[in-house]
């Protein structure tokens, strides 16, 4: 099964131009209140969703934008929105 | 495989409401806590709940290689543990393992990469594991299909030679490990989902399955690669997980010509001869996070490319299955195993990435002493998923030159 990732620039791209970037997991934690639970859940810390996530991707051998899209990992298919399902 | 017909390791039992314990699938480091707390902690009202059916998962997709030359000073302990059981549980259940201890070539691309295996096999000999340092030649003369010519991607410097290393036949180990545990009064339910674990005041108090609410005050999920989304999904615990698919085939077979397990962390190949006497080779894995276990023809021919560069002999060899499982991989290469700590009652054993196999002796006599007594036992201590805040991750990675889920 192909993978294939659409970048913003470039369009619908083989998956092997990309580089993966993790989970999408909201915004950089403050400085202020730091705990270094907070900095681990942030740099480390995973769901593993076997379905739909949102997630990072960098347009490596192409236009090097940064982008998120969403992947059903059960199946390595692009989806429009969370909730899409087959 | 669940027809009427009694299955090969015992008896076929109903599924009781509540158990001591309850391990949460049926691959190989259940059923080794399973085995090992019947039999050294007589606790036997013991239930493995597995979705499928036994050795679905990493324990029957592996590529059988075992070693104990890892990296650091808490992991080695462990893998030479594991190691040195292979031929005391082949006695133990009466069932031929097929421990071939032919060695492991770990080959070195650079002379950067044969000063980092000086330091790893310093430490193999310090905790009293045979490992060498060889150069080119001496490999050549262990392996002589070995392609040392200079004019290949990645010449060949020399290699790290672990000689009690090898191979163990893993679906004997899984149906071994079945039979032991069963015998000793463990149940082995097939085709039963967990779908949740409940709990009350922080304790565990059951676990939720398609056939029923099983009470109970202890649990483990060492699930494989599925254990990171069970563990996110029923106790809303995040890990330091990247779930892979990593693929691996055999070749037809042909006459012997390979007596080792050779390895190149360069070409992210490794290949040894089966008994039959097919070449079976792994691959690295997939670059992104997925749960398909499908093989793509990007690994196909990369595998094929490998192989043909550093063991000529082997162009044109046909391969003639292929197949893919789970790798749930940590940013330090090394497992997560944990209890008691989140919840109480509750135990983890998972990020065994593609290193799950070889350690599953070992890791489940431990755990089950961990369960058994409530008491981490010292050499699992390092391994808590606490290290990961306290930045002491362990380095089983030489350098993460880029965080990536594969590393
Ligand atoms: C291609 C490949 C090559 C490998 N090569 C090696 C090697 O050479 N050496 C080595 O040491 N290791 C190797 N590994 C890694 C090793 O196989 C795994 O780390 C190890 O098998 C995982 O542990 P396990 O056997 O306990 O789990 P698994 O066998 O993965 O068992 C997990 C089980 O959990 C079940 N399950 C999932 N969800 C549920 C649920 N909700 N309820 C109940 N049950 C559930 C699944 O059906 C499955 O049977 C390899 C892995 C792969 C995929
Ligand atoms: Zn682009």
């Amino acid at each position: 099964m192909a993978l294939t990732i659409t970048c913003p620039i470039c369009g619908k791209r083989n998956g092997y131009e990309f580089r993966y970037g993790g989970e999408e997991k909201g915004p950089r934690p403050d400085e202020k209140d730091l705990t270094p639970e907070s900095w681990c859940d942030y740099v480390h810390m995973n769901r593993c969703v076997a379905g739909v996530q949102q997630e990072w991707w960098f347009h490596r051998d192409g236009c090097g934008s940064w982008f998120t899209i969403f992947r059903d990992t059960t199946t390595n298919l692009e989806k429009e929105t969370p909730e899409a399902k087959e | 495989m669940f027809s009427k017909s009694k299955p090969m390791w015992g008896k076929k039992t109903k599924l009781k409401s509540s158990y001591d314990v309850v391990l949460i699938g049926g691959g190989l480091h259940s059923l080794a806590t399973a085995y090992y707390l019947a039999k050294e902690h007589g606790i036997t009202d013991v239930a493995i709940i597995e979705k499928n059916y036994i050795g679905y998962g990493g324990a029957g997709r592996n590529t059988a290689i075992v070693r104990a030359n890892q990296r650091t000073q808490y992991n080695v302990p462990l893998y030479k543990e594991a190691l040195d059981l292979w031929p005391v549980l082949t006695k133990e259940l009466d069932y031929n393992l097929m421990f071939n201890n032919c060695g492991n070539l770990n080959l070195m691309h650079s002379e950067a990469a044969m000063n980092a295996a000086r330091m790893t096999i310093a430490t193999a000999q310090f905790h009293g594991v045979e490992s060498h340092l060889i150069d080119a030649k001496e490999a050549k003369e262990l392996v002589p299909a070995l392609n040392i010519s200079e004019d290949i991607t990645f010449p060949i410097h020399g290699a790290m030679f672990h000689p009690p290393g090898g191979v163990v036949r893993h679906d004997a180990v899984v149906w071994g490990l079945a039979k032991g545990a069963s015998k000793l009064g463990v149940e082995i339910h097939q085709q039963t989902e967990a779908t949740g674990i409940n709990t009350k005041n922080g304790k565990v108090t059951a676990v939720v399955t398609d056939k029923g609410v099983i009470n109970t005050k202890q649990v483990l999920i060492s699930a494989g690669g599925y254990s990171a989304a069970l563990i996110h999904g029923f106790l809303g615990i995040k890990l330091p997980i990247s779930v892979l698919t990593i693929q691996a085939m055999v070749t037809q077979p042909l006459k012997p010509i390979l007596n080792h397990v050779v390895s190149s962390g360069a070409y992210h190949c490794y290949a040894n001869q089966t008994l039959k006497g097919e070449i079976a080779t792994g691959a690295h894995m997939d670059q992104w996070p997925n749960y398909t276990t499908l093989n793509t023809a990007h690994y196909i021919k990369h595998q094929a490319e490998a192989l043909s560069e550093f063991l000529p002999a082997l162009r044109g060899v046909r391969f003639m299955r292929i197949w893919g499982g789970l790798a749930d991989m940590t940013p330090d290469m090394a497992p997560i195993m944990d209890g008691n700590e989140q919840v109480e009652g509750f135990f983890m054993d998972c990020g065994w990435g593609y290193f799950g196999f070889k350690s599953c002796s070992a890791v489940g006599r431990h755990m089950a002493s961990f369960m058994a007594t409530n008491t981490c036992p010292d050499i699992l201590k390092p391994f808590a998923l606490k290290r990961y805040q306290e930045h002491k991750l362990m380095g089983e990675t030489a350098a993460l030159v880029s965080y990536t889920p594969d590393n």
